[in-house]
């Protein structure tokens, strides 16, 4: 009963060498242009996009809807950095638009406004943003220690969050901002954009040094690329979902405020609508559902290709009422396209 | 919902101390935790507004409770199969535009023609999740956007007015049996009906099956993909049979008004009444007490002096304290 | 280096290590050295001992009974971690890798180095991290770029990977790199199986391995010294140049075992099959296999892990999909097949991960029982729950279900007991026509072991056909008409055991 099965002796290993040569400098090549076919097609995209809408309406091209566009863009973009890095682990941030109210509601009663408040200086933007941090360590805090899908926990705090916007705001009038330089600020021209804009351009910049270059960024893409080997090799993995929840409720948060300030005043409402922009936008740019992919130039495409498409077709002379529709159905299509190749029989879908 | 894409052994373990703590703490709370919860509820509600009780309350309570009951039962169903659904508010309002449009033109017919609608609009939600496998609280909430858009677009983003024929579903609202809205008593027969089907039917256990453990089910030819579909087509349902109580209630309905707030209401129901939201736990006849505590929020909030609306953010807190009270742990398992 | 030194002291010692389960002794006094530069092979039948020696090894379990020695210190790996610092690497068949971040970041994500390597306040140093990756990359011979990231990397360079990962650790803390290959090479190429066995003799130079294997020519070709495992024992320690592959192979199975004479079916001449299988093929998984079973006959398949068989049975029952090939079931050819037509027309399937995918725990045992096959207790979509308990205790008296009662929760039940109420789940359909039995003996106690082996017999007096995935090849020797070996995804021999009587030793050559 000889052996039956012949292989490879040592000697002829030699010859595999070059195998490995040729498949290192295949690998080599694709690190190159790694992970850059799908922005790339999205800027297609948005060229595409508008290219057709320059065509439907010459409004759409110039330099004062390109403001405009950058000024919608800002808001969402602020809060799909937040949102990003919460899906990067594999969780999600429904709180948004409850969180927004609140610091949005709060900021104007601090500040010098048409009900006669006192303008509280330094503090007018400092609780606020401390209610909103609040409110996302409250989410990261029940998430991992009683271990609530976080997407009950924020679906439950985006109403409490819109809860204590309610109460803040009270049976009164509709507070405005007195202070014309808060309100005039954000739409401001600096260098040929909105300061508003600014502030999300380099809040990305932040966050991408964040996600790239610290370990608290890394960890976050180790979470959620494989919660369990994260766990077995040590990894902080409870401070790090808290603090990213902290840092989800402060840009919330910030949001607020500027939306506050774009609109000169407020009311609890302010955050509505936001979560129908930003989760798709997140999405569509890339940042899977499942976590450990993506990332926050990403967001900042999927963020503008979504604004653009929303202006261009107000401006095509489409009702705005479609608004949520565009936005559902991208969050639908983009969401069916990453899953379909993992179908299976015996797949669990929840 | 813990667990989208994680290693069978992970599931294995889980079950296995799901098992374990069940038995003792979530076996009361199913048993009796809705009513407690109830009593207590109405106890507050009767000491500080005493009033309350004698003029009528119980008929105002019972026809503010009767949308969100339909709603929560329909969730409840969604829940039970271990997904969720965020856009069945939304379908409410669509159905109850539809309803308040097509009731003039179709008369006796139009309830029907929009009940098919809104299970269609449901069953499609099922379709995309049993077929493209997308986690359901994503999907749900790109329908949802759908869903609100076409009432903007159907009603023209204004009121639309029963014009004619409004006497077809009015009277489920003016009608009482007992001093209760017929509406309330539809959501009870409705609970009741639910309960017999997830209790007396191969679906409805088929439907039990999945949300206790997705895999053995498929393993015991539980047709999933079916009862998947299924469970959000009666989502969609009752969705619009609680449009339908809208309409009966307010003859108008638009995008933005009765209805649009039904969604956390609606889960908090369902939770308050027992329903797990990790699958295969459900009693559609204590998420008719869990409709009733609920309805009873603004209330109670009301007569502690805090403003009406405050009550979101106690549906936010009740939410997260019952399912952080009731979920089942496991100290292995992975939570998204 | 000082080999002279280096050999005076073992890198690991085991001293009369023991694990039981209850009352399962996985491992009976396990002790063993492993000195620096060896490459042990070890090798074992399933159920030998080897996964837990393996997991005690890293930290996941920890022994009843004996102590753990790194380089002449004793150690308790409390967790993976502990196991990790102290220089133990494990490649796993399944990656232990983050496929999103970099080479680099993978390799400085081993255990003791994975605080603060290459950050500064929290800043990651990429220039560092990829130099030291580097380092390391060179010291195993891979020119592989430390700023890939893993996910784009082919498998074996992700073996390579985690093969730079394990070694490199910090020698400082008296740590050492021993590396644990589990089934390195089960899911490679040719090709790639060669590159690995290259990396593998450099290994030698600065560390030691473990390569486990079920590939004997390989374990030949590798290693130094060949340990062999048999009923959670250590039955041999031999230096490979004194030793034959046919000398491994009755190590690994012991006594030379034949199928025990018994009353067999012989395979009738003109019987429509109850299932018949012509060509089946799943790419990449199993290709070209053809079985016809008779009523009231046991078809075994037996194959290593990487076979395929349980893809294969698995396609059967419509739980995955084949790409080519046709069933037939008595005698109507399979279209559309999918788990719930596959019952429909009569057949049954018993999975191995009993918990996961056999039962719904959270249902009492009687839901359980009567949830495909409720018969008397439904009428048409209608569920009659009365009836249902009638139908339980019938099978619980048949079976001999512990404790005797019907409406507990299946989840309370032992593992055998629980098995017993997944066999009656398929036992209470009349028209069972094929059963599919993947391990239905894992994990079970010898007296309900025995239950389950009488039902499946019973079953094949009424005439079903039975394809059975059997832990052992005693098992298949003993319960099998017929024995299917799969190797690599096709039939590598079958035996008609009513004619043939071929051993254990047989059946394993054709298998690895």
């Amino acid at each position: 009963m000889a052996p039956t099965q012949t292989s490879e002796s040592p000697a002829d290993v030699k010859v595999d060498t070059a195998a490995i040569r040729a498949r290192e400098q295949v690998t080599a090549r694709r690190v190159v242009f790694a992970g850059s076919g799908e922005p790339l097609a999205l800027i297609g995209a948005m060229v595409v996009l508008i290219a057709i809408f320059s065509i439907l309406n010459p409004r759409f091209a110039t330099i004062e809807n390109l403001q405009n566009v950058l000024n919608q863009a800002s808001l969402p973009l602020i809060i799909g950095l937040g949102a990003t890095f919460v899906i990067l682990i594999g969780s999600i941030d429904l709180s948004v638009e409850g969180v927004m109210g609140a610091s949005g509601v709060a900021f104007v009663l601090l500040s010098a406004n048409s009900r006669g408040g006192q303008d509280t200086g330094i503090w007018a933007w400092v609780l606020p943003l401390l209610l909103a941090a609040a409110l996302g360590l409250t989410s990261g805090l029940i998430y991992t220690m009683l271990r609530v899908p976080s997407f009950i926990v924020t679906l439950g705090m985006w109403f409490v969050g819109f809860g204590i916007a309610t109460i803040l705001y009270g049976t009164d009038a509709y507070p405005e901002l007195t202070d014309d330089t808060i309100t005039l600020w954000v739409a401001k021209i600096t260098f040929g954009l909105p300061n508003v804009f600014w502030v999300a351009a380099i809040l990305t910049a932040i966050m991408a040094i964040v996600l790239r270059f610290t370990r608290f960024g890394r960890v976050a893409l180790a979470i959620g690329n494989n919660e369990e080997i994260a766990r077995s090799n040590g990894m902080p993995i409870i401070k790090n979902k808290i603090f990213i929840f902290i840092v989800a409720g402060l840009f919330s948060g910030l949001a607020g405020i500027l939306a506050t300030m774009q609109m000169g005043g407020t009311s609890n409402h302010i955050g509505d609508g936001y979560l129908f922009i930003t989760i798709p936008a997140v999405v569509i740019g890339g940042t899977s559902l499942g976590g450990g992919k993506g990332g926050m130039f990403r967001t900042a495409i999927g963020v503008l290709l979504l604004t653009i498409l929303n202006n261009g077709l107000v401006l095509a002379g489409v009702s705005p009422s479609y608004q949520s529709a565009v936005s559902g159905a991208i969050l639908v299509v983009a969401i069916v396209a990453t899953a379909w190749p993992q179908r299976g029989r015996l797949r669990i879908a929840k | 919902m813990t667990a989208t894409i994680s290693d069978t052994g992970t599931v294995a373990v889980a079950n296995a101390e799901k098992g374990k703590r069940l038995r003792t703490a979530g076996k009361l709370w199913q048993a009796g935790g809705p009513l407690v919860i109830f009593i207590a509820m109405f106890a507050v509600v009767a000491i500080l507004t005493p009033a309350f009780i004698g003029s009528g309350g119980i008929t105002i309570v019972a026809a503010s409770a009767a949308p969100i009951l339909l709603v929560a039962l329909g969730q409840a169903f969604v829940l039970n199969i271990g997904s969720i659904d965020l856009s069945n508010a939304a379908i409410t309002v669509l159905g109850a535009i539809l309803l308040a449009m097509l009731l003039g033109p179709l008369a006796f017919a139009a309830p029907i023609v929009v009940l098919a609608m809104v299970t269609l609009f449901g069953a499609v939600n099922g379709f995309l999740l049993a077929y493209t496998q997308v986690p359901s609280f994503a999907l749900t909430l790109g329908t949802l956007g759908i869903f609100k858009a076409a009432s903007l677009v159907v009603s023209g983003a204004t009121t639309v007015y029963v014009s004619q024929n409004k006497d077809v579903v009015s009277p489920l609202y003016t009608t009482q049996l007992a001093g209760l809205p017929l509406t309330f008593v539809l959501g009870v027969v409705v609970a009741v009906i639910a309960y017999l089907f997830l209790r007396f039917t191969r679906a409805g256990v088929g439907m039990t099956a999945i949300g206790k453990n997705e895999s053995g089910a498929i393993f015991s030819a539980v047709r999933t993909r079916a009862l998947k579909i299924v469970a959000f087509a009666l989502s969609g349902f009752m969705a619009g049979l609680a449009g339908m109580t809208i309409i009966a209630q307010a003859g108008s309905a638009s995008a933005m008004g009765l209805g649009s707030d039904l969604l956390l209401p609606a889960i908090a129901a369902a939770i308050v009444g027992g329903t797990s939201i990790s699958g295969g736990v459900t009693n559609p006849l204590n998420v008719i007490l869990g409709a009733l505590t609920i309805a009873l929020v603004p209330i109670a909030t009301a007569a502690i002096g805090v403003a009406a609306e405050a009550q979101n953010l106690v549906y936010g807190v009740v939410i997260i304290v019952v399912v952080a009270l009731t979920l089942t742990r496991s100290r292995t398992a992975i939570v998204k | 280096m000082t080999k002279a030194k280096e050999a005076t002291t073992p890198v690991l010692r085991l001293t009369d290590v023991q694990k039981s389960f209850g009352p399962v002794h996985a491992l009976k006094s396990v002790s063993l050295e492993i000195h620096r530069g060896e490459v042990i092979g070890l090798i074992g039948e399933n159920g030998a001992g080897k996964s837990t020696l393996l997991k005690i090894l890293t930290g996941i379990y920890q022994p009843d009974r004996g102590t753990i020695a790194v380089n002449g210190a004793t150690m308790k790996f409390r967790n993976p971690r502990d196991s990790a610092s102290a220089g133990i690497g494990v490649v796993h068949q399944e990656q232990s890798l983050f496929t999103n971040l970099t080479v680099a970041e993978n390799i400085a994500m081993n255990g003791a180095a994975s605080k603060g390597y290459g950050t500064t306040f929290g800043f990651y140093r990429w220039g560092k991290l990829n130099k030291a990756a580097a380092q390391t990359l060179e010291i195993i011979g891979s020119r592989l770029n430390p700023k890939t990231r893993v996910g784009d990397l082919s498998f074996v360079d992700r073996q390579m990977v985690e093969i730079a990962r394990a070694i490199s650790v910090d020698t400082s803390k008296n740590a050492t790199p021993l590396v644990i290959l589990d089934e390195p090479t089960s899911l490679l190429e040719r090709g790639e199986t060669a590159i690995l066995e290259r990396e593998i003799r450099k290994l030698k130079d600065f560390g030691s391995v473990i390569f486990v294997s079920h590939r004997l020519d390989e374990i030949i070709r590798n290693c130094d010294r060949i340990l062999v495992m048999r009923n959670g024992e250590l039955v041999a320690d031999r230096v490979t140049t004194s030793v034959t592959e046919d000398e491994l192979f009755k190590l690994m199975v012991g006594h030379e075992s034949h199928a025990t004479k018994h009353e067999r079916r012989a395979r009738p001449v003109n019987e429509t099959p109850a299932i018949e299988v012509t060509g089946l093929t799943r790419k990449g998984k199993f290709k070209n296999i053809s079985l016809s079973l008779h009523p009231g006959r046991v078809t075994a398949i037996v194959g290593t892990s990487g076979s395929g068989r349980e893809e294969f049975s698995r396609a059967l029952f419509g739980a995955e999909k084949f790409d080519g090939g046709t069933i037939m079931l008595n005698g109507r050819a399979a279209r559309g097949w999918r788990i719930p037509k596959a019952v429909k027309r009569g057949m049954g399937f018993v999975p191995a991960e009993r918990k996961v995918e056999g039962m719904v725990g959270g249902f009492t045992a009687a839901e359980n029982i009567v949830l495909t096959h409720p018969g008397d207790a439904a009428f048409g979509p209608f569920l009659k729950p009365w009836k249902r308990n009638k139908i339980a205790q019938q099978w619980f008296t048949t079976l001999d279900v512990r404790p005797n009662d019907i409406s507990q929760n299946l989840e309370r039940f032992s593992g055998g007991n629980q098995q017993k109420v997944v066999m009656a789940k398929w036992l209470n359909d009349p028209e069972l026509r094929v059963l599919v039995l993947d391990h239905p003996l894992r994990g079970l106690d010898p007296g309900a072991a025995e239950t389950v082996n009488e039902q499946i017999k019973a079953a094949c007096k009424k005439g079903t056909a039975v394809i059975l995935l059997a832990d052992t090849l005693e098992e298949a020797l003993e319960m099998g008409d017929d024995v299917i070996v799969m190797r690599d995804g096709i039939v590598s021999a079958s035996y008609d055991l009513t004619v043939d009587n071929p051993s254990t030793l047989d059946l394993l050559e054709r298998m690895v």
